[in-house]
């Protein structure tokens, strides 16, 4: 069996990937919208002067860094609806997974650009009246943003490259498209190699839009 | 206007302020100086509370800022209220602290918009006069990394400035610039003094002290161990410490 890439063309089999695509590229995004969000509440949490606050922030970055996303993925659709009853669809349960996952990542990657920025900025803030959070909102954040992008870049290609995992939750994205037309017709090396291009063109768009952002913040924006 | 009454504050096993108390009147000019490490730029920063304090009071205009007594123990005040008071309180750093993200002139807007709700018409039109003030009236659309350090220090001034402090609070402004620097932010802070304006300067300009001040303290080990008139300190300091002190750095 010699290599044929017109397989890529026959029946649906492309609609099928392009569907897929657009499901990886689409829950991505959403879990992404997530892991951003709650990844940045955990990670001022951890930073929190209260006890409770602080430690429960803690624990979440421990239990979701430490387990492999396979097993939380598997706990979420099928432990839950199994185990207590609680049926969330695939699309919610991947979505909800992949975000908490990489939510553990961001907090760090949030703590970790906060803590860069000099101590002075906050003190400066609360010297003129501005409480606490009026300073971190106005004047730590908008520089720790800018000490975030390189990391989070990282963080949200992982993200894209983890999606595929969402294929054994039976999301019917990229990867679990390739795996239905593999079956068919064990073109093994022609469709994993063609998903792999989409894969990789997708995180390669992030890595240039990222890029971008980072130098028009730069621009404006002066040091920091 | 300023009231420092028996403080103390360690860090862990070192104690750097020891039982100080200070008086600063309205229109004062009172200049800090002593060895480093003597603790007055600690002094300094307990005045709108950027380091705790474990015993004493501090009052700014008859209002006390940090510690409370309640019920006879002393507690941290609502971090509100401490707002209230720091609002009050102007403060320049030594490092500017200017903030680099956004142009000279929203720097100084960004606190009377933020804390007091000025409109932004209002806000600007301020902080241009300030600008004015310190002579960099065409810098307002610069951003803080475009400045030289004699001119980010004046913006810092007229940002302190903006929120209409009744005392200001200077950290060893001038110790982080170029020599050829340091005149222009002297120029800028013996104007306001020339206004009656509350000043409270640690630094080692021993030159602006002696021009300036009211009063001069004498900071050594923590403890405060001298103050006077400028004159007396300069020409015939009682403290042997202060004497040895002195003799150094006027000899450079």
């Amino acid at each position: 069996m010699s290599l044929d890439f017109t397989v890529i063309f026959e029946g649906n089999n492309l609609t099928a990937l392009l569907e897929g695509l657009w499901v990886t590229v689409s829950m991505t995004f959403m879990a992404l919208v997530l892991s951003t969000m709650l990844g940045l509440f955990i990670g001022l949490g951890r930073m929190s002067r209260n006890r409770l606050i602080s430690t429960l922030c803690s624990w979440y970055l421990a239990w979701f860094r430490g387990t492999p996303l396979l097993v939380q993925l598997m706990i979420l659709y099928y432990g839950l609806a199994i185990g207590m009853q609680i049926d969330l669809s695939a699309s919610v349960a991947g979505v909800l997974g992949l975000g908490m996952y990489s939510a553990a990542y961001v907090s760090e990657i949030v703590r970790g650009a906060i803590q860069s920025i000099d101590k002075g900025q906050m003190e400066a803030g609360r010297s003129l009246g501005m409480s606490h959070w009026q300073t971190m909102v106005k004047v730590i954040l908008p520089q720790a943003v800018r000490r975030m992008l390189p990391p989070l870049c990282n963080e949200f290609i992982a993200l894209t490259k983890n999606s595929s995992l969402l294929s054994v939750i039976t999301v019917s994205e990229l990867m679990r498209a390739g795996n239905l037309i593999v079956s068919n017709n064990f073109r093994y090396f022609e469709i994993y190699l063609t998903i792999a291009v989409l894969y990789f063109l997708v995180n390669y768009s992030i890595s240039v839009g990222i890029g971008r952002l980072e130098k028009r913040l730069r621009v404006e924006g002066g040091r920091a | 206007m300023i009231a420092v009454k028996n403080i103390n504050k360690s860090y862990g096993n070192l104690h750097v302020l020891k039982n100080v108390s200070l008086n600063v009147a309205q229109g004062e000019v009172v200049v800090i100086i002593g060895p480093s490490g003597s603790g007055k730029s600690t002094l300094l920063r307990c005045m709108n509370y950027l380091e705790q304090i474990q015993e004493g009071s501090i009052e700014i205009a008859g209002k006390p800022i940090g510690l409370i007594n309640k019920g006879g123990k002393f507690v941290e005040m609502p971090q509100k209220q401490l707002d209230q008071i720091r609002a009050e309180v102007g403060m320049v750093f030594q490092n500017f602290n200017l903030f680099p993200h956004v142009t000279v002139l929203q720097n100084i807007t960004m606190a009377p918009m933020t804390v007091k709700k000025m409109k932004r018409d209002e806000a600007e039109k301020l902080a241009r006069e300030l600008l004015g003030k310190v002579g960099l009236a065409d810098k307002a659309q610069m951003y803080p990394d475009q400045l030289s350090g004699g001119q980010k220090q004046r913006v810092a001034i007229a940002r302190a400035l903006a929120m209409k402090p009744k005392v200001m609070l200077f950290d060893e402004p001038t110790s982080a610039l170029d020599p050829e620097l340091v005149g222009e932010v002297l120029a800028v802070m013996k104007q306001l003094a020339a206004e009656g304006m509350t000043m409270v300067v640690v630094t080692h300009e021993m030159g602006f002290a002696r021009e300036v001040a009211d009063r001069v303290v004498v900071m050594d080990k923590g403890v405060l161990i001298e103050e006077g008139p400028p004159e007396k300190i300069f020409t015939s300091p009682e403290h042997p410490r202060t004497q040895a002190f002195l003799s150094k750095v006027l000899s450079n």
